[in-house]
Formats: structure tokens, sequence, C-alpha cells
């Protein structure tokens, strides 16, 4: 009785962890096709002949390899200036007392509930207007000034630190800044790794806004694995090479966070919670 | 979740400290920097820490805010200088306009379809990997695996599924006799779409299990002594003390939702022009933006539209707090914690 109900618990489970990753699967095996497969009917569940060459296809069919450096640019810039400017704005609200705080914090919480879209037109005029368009100084400048959500994050993780450890180190004669580089933000390397991880993904991922803002020449991989494998003649898209410059597209994102994982799942759920 | 109780838990933890408060008190103590500069120290680097986000927020939020707020008065096309205003007209041609009913009706249908079943499906997902059995964290990570996932990477691998000809799910029904469907047009293209976005459920799930892990057991213990059923537990107990979290992931579904533009992706050849191509069943409330604003170059009537989909998420997001005021239930307070 008990071991048939945990026996079909475990199909259950495996029944839908096959579903879930089944669109994935069906990513690589497309891409491992040739055309003549694609379209074949009825359909070929397995390619007769795996093509492995697609995947070399697929980084000089476009310049792949350009895009692939952008993309890593952008989102090494956002991630990094993002992770330490939401941690100097977590620690202040965390940790220092000040006339103004309450109301600032109230601002922080409901940008969060404000909806991205909204500036989007506006900010590309005003990118367009100062020449930043086509640049990556936008990256800078959203990085620079933090994420709420990281923010938030950060603060909820600073404000559990001891009081003690400030206390000790003001007594020593330390000032903030180096409390928060020599002790606050060594602590903190859980929050940190989630920070990194979540925004990297972020902009690895994004499209709207480098689809705006970049040229051809300058834009992301998100951007031009969607819109650059077609026929230039008849503009039809080439789904096996797409397929396989998604696959190579996909797989960054999946180790990163297959390496950080059990700290990414507990950093992200809990402390953005309680 | 409410923004209330995490601003009352940030006043709570500005109270006064012990240190501060000895501090102040030998303020004469004539030794630069520290003594009774101390409260004044401590707000000017407040103020430091958060400049370069208070410079952002005016700069790159709020700036653009009330940009758009002018910019929706106007018949902008953004590029040329001779924008002029026109009052408010574009907001009388958007009411009138059966477009944007047509796209609010199926972009309401939307919301309500997915946010409810990506919960309850998180919810369910959560519950079935909080129970002791082998192997839960693999499990854990291929269910969530689809949340970290790369929206334009989903889009495409979507696309595969979907293929009309070389597409897994007409060979599945392939088995069954069925002839192909041509999943990406109407009126199939809605369902695809809705089952992209439920696929990421696994962030409900993430949310849904830290919640769990959260109740303290020994009221679920209590009750299932005194003979409750598994059922009445999860219903009477279980569901009112993760009532928070289910709050906090409809308004954050909701917000999410109403701004989707993945079909933007799957449903078209993405690009400047190709947004108006998309399939009628999945020309929602955001694609009719897109297109305002990237295939005509309505800069003005795009933020018209923006801001009104603003409003209605101001007030959906009231409403929402006013109907689940009775309904949420905080099992502790704030001061509890500490």
């Amino acid at each position: 009785m008990i071991l048939a109900r945990r026996t079909s618990m475990y199909m259950i489970l495996i029944a839908l962890a096959t579903l879930f990753i089944s669109p994935f699967g069906w990513l690589v095996i497309t891409a491992l096709k040739n055309t003549s497969e694609l379209a074949a009917y009825p359909l070929h569940w397995t390619p007769d002949k795996w093509q492995w060459s697609n995947f070399s296809r697929a980084l000089t069919q476009i310049p792949y390899l350009a895009y692939a450096r952008n993309s890593l640019t952008i989102a090494v810039i956002y991630s990094v200036l993002v992770t330490l400017s939401s941690a100097w704005a977590g620690f202040g609200f965390a940790r220092l007392r000040a006339r103004g705080k309450g109301f600032l914090f109230g601002v922080l919480l409901s940008t969060m509930m404000m909806p991205a879209m909204i500036t989007l037109i506006p900010t590309y005029i005003i990118f367009a207007k100062t020449g930043m368009v086509d640049t990556y100084w936008p990256w800078v400048l959203w990085g620079l000034s933090g994420a709420p959500y990281l923010i938030f994050l950060f603060r909820q993780f600073f404000a559990n630190m001891p009081r003690e450890l400030e206390e000790a180190a003001i007594i020593d004669g330390c000032g903030y800044g180096r409390i928060f580089w020599r002790i606050f933000l060594p602590q903190s390397w859980p929050v940190l790794a989630t920070s990194l991880v979540l925004s990297f993904t972020w902009t690895w991922g994004d499209y709207i806004a480098p689809s705006l803002l970049l040229s051809a020449d300058h834009t992301t991989l998100a951007v031009a694995v969607a819109t650059e494998y077609v026929t230039p003649s008849t503009g039809a898209p080439i789904n096996n090479l797409l397929a396989a410059g998604a696959v190579m597209y996909i797989i960054p994102v999946l180790l990163l966070f297959l390496v950080l994982q059990k700290g990414f799942v507990t950093g992200s759920s809990t402390s953005g919670l309680k | 979740m409410s923004t209330g109780r995490l601003a009352e838990a940030s006043v709570q933890s500005a109270k006064p400290s012990g240190t501060a408060r000895v501090t102040d008190g030998r303020g004469r103590g004539r030794r630069p920097g520290r003594g009774g500069g101390m409260a004044r120290q401590q707000s000017r680097v407040f103020y430091l820490c958060v400049a370069p986000w208070v410079i952002g927020f005016l700069g790159l939020t709020l700036y653009p805010l009330g940009y758009a707020l002018w910019l929706s008065l106007t018949n902008s096309d953004g590029i040329s200088e001779n924008a002029s205003f026109i009052g408010l007209d574009n907001y009388r041609e958007l009411l009138s306009d059966p477009v944007t009913r047509e796209t609010l009706v199926r972009t309401g249908v939307f919301v309500a379809v997915v946010v409810p079943l990506g919960i309850i499906a998180g919810l369910a997902l959560a519950v079935l990997l909080n129970r002791p059995i082998r192997g839960r964290g693999v499990f854990r990570t291929l269910l969530y695996l689809p949340a970290v996932f790369p929206p334009v990477g989903a889009a495409m691998a979507f696309k595969m599924i979907f293929d009309r000809d070389a597409g897994a799910a007409n060979g599945l029904l392939g088995f069954a006799d069925i002839n192909p469907v041509s999943w990406l047009t109407d009126p199939y293209a809605r369902y695809v779409l809705m089952m992209l976005t439920l696929w990421a459920c696994g962030n409900a799930m993430i949310i849904s299990l830290a919640g769990l892990q959260d109740m303290p057991k020994e009221l679920h213990e209590a009750a299932r002594l005194d003979g409750a059923s598994a059922w009445q537990v999860f219903r009477k107990i279980t569901i009112p003390l993760l009532s928070p979290v289910i709050f906090f992931q409809v308004i954050t579904g909701v917000i999410g939702a109403l701004q989707s533009a993945t079909p933007l992706l799957l449903a078209a050849n993405p690009g400047t022009s190709g947004v108006t191509t998309v399939p009628q069943g999945d020309y929602l409330y955001m694609i009719n933006v897109f297109a305002q604003y990237l295939a005509y170059g309505r800069f003005g009537y795009a933020s018209a539209l923006l801001w009104v989909l603003f409003a209605v998420i101001l007030v959906i997001t009231a409403v929402i707090y006013k109907l689940s005021s009775g309904a949420v239930f905080y099992s502790f307070e704030p001061e509890a914690k500490k």
C-alpha cells in the first residue's frame, strides 16, 4: 500500500520533470537534424544522422561570437555594478539611522510594483538625445543606480547581522566605508552570488532593451538568435541552425544556475520574503 | 507580504540603538568625527549610501515617467522635432478605439487564466516536493529550470515544439491519427502562449516551498492528533498560513502577466514591423503598445496606452489589497520575529 503510493509519487514526479525539460530536449533534437528531416512527413522523432556540424555552422552563419562578446560585456558590466551599488544602498537601509529613511524605503518598495515598460519610450528618447543609443552607457547607468529588488535582498541580509560587528569596528576608528568593504560585504557572499547570478541572467535574457537601444553590430545574442537565422532571399527561418544557436545561447545560463543552484534558490526565495 | 508590513519593519529597525544614545550624551568629546557627530555622521553616510539609487531613480524612473505623461499629450513620433501638444486627444482616441477594448479583454482573460493556474500549479509542486522523498533536490532543480530559461530561448523552444511540420506536438497527435494543427496561428496560438507562461511555474513553486518550510509544525501535528484529515489540515491551516505568500504571488503575478511581451517573440517574426503580424489571439495590450511604438512610430499614442495600463495596474493592485484584507492572515507580528 505505502510502497504503491511511493511508487506512484515517483512516477508523477518523473513524468513532470520530463515534461518540464522536454522543450529544451526538443530544441537539442531539432538542432541535430538536417534540413530535409525538418520538412519530412510523418515527423522524424530523432535525426537519422546527428548533424553535430549544425553547431559549428550556427557559429559561422551569423557573427555569433561577436554577439556573445557583446552579451557578455553588457551582462558583466551590469551585474558587477548593480550588485555593488545595491549592496551599498542595502547597507544604508539596514544599518544606518537617518531622517527620511522610512520614506525612501517606501519609494523603493513602490518602484518594485511599477510596470517597467512605462518608462521605456521616454528612456529611449533620453538616451537618443544624449548620444547614448548604440553604446553600453545605459547599462552602466542602470547598474550604478542599483535595482530595488536586489537592494531589498541585501537590506534583509544585512539587517540580520549582529550589531557588535560594527560597534567594535567603530571603536577601533573604522569608518562606515571600511566597515562595509571589510566586514559586511565579505560576510554576505550568499547574497552577492544570488545578486550576480540574477542580474547576469536578467541582462543575458533581456530582449527588449538591446533590441531598442543597440544597432545590429552591437546587439546581444538574445536579439541576434531570435532574428538573424533566416534565409537572406526569402526571410524564412533556418530552424535547425536557429535551434543550435539557441541551445548555445541558453547553456551558459543553465550552467551558471546549476553551479550556484543551492545558494541561489535559498537566497532568492527566503530572503526575498521574510 | 504587504508593503505596509515591510515599511513597518523598516521603521522598527530604525529605532535608536543603545550605542547611539550613549555617544549622544558624550557630545562634547571634541574628538573630530566622533561623539556628538555620531547621529549626524550616520545620516550623512546613509545619504551617501542611497545617493546612487536616488539619483538613478530621479533620472531613470521618475523623469521618464513624467516625460511619458507629457508625451502622451503630444503627437510625438520621437524623431522629428515638431511634436505638438494635442491635449487629451490620444486618450480620447484610445478610449474610442475598439482595438483597445479587445486587447484589454484578451489580456484580462490571459491574466485570469495564467495567474491562478500558475499559483495553484506552483503550490501543488511545492507540497509534493516538501515531502521527505529521495532525490527531491534533483526534482526541485529540474522543475525550477524553466524559470531561469532566457525568454528568447523559451520562445524558440516552444516554436520548435509547436511547429506545424517538424514539431513534437503534432508528432504526438499523429499517434492518435489526428491531423496536424497549426499551433502558432489562430485559434491555437493563445493556448501555446498560456502553456509557455505556465511552464515557468517553478518560480511560484520555490516561493511556496519557502513558505511551507517556514511554517510551525506544531499546528499541523495538533490538528492531525485531533483527527483532522490531510485535506482539512491543508485547507484550514496550511492555506491560511500561506496566504501572505499567495497574496505576494497574486500581486506580482498580475503585474507581470499584464506586461507580458513574450508573444512578440513567439508569435511573429520579431522585429520592428513583424509585431503587426502577431496572431489575433495573442494580440495582447502590450503588443498593441509595441505595434503603435515600433511599427507606426506613434510615441505619443503608445505613451498614452502605457499610462492607461499603469492606471489599470494601480486600480487592480488596490482592489486586490482591499479584497484580501480579510483573507490574508499574518501568523506573526513583525515584533515577534526579532
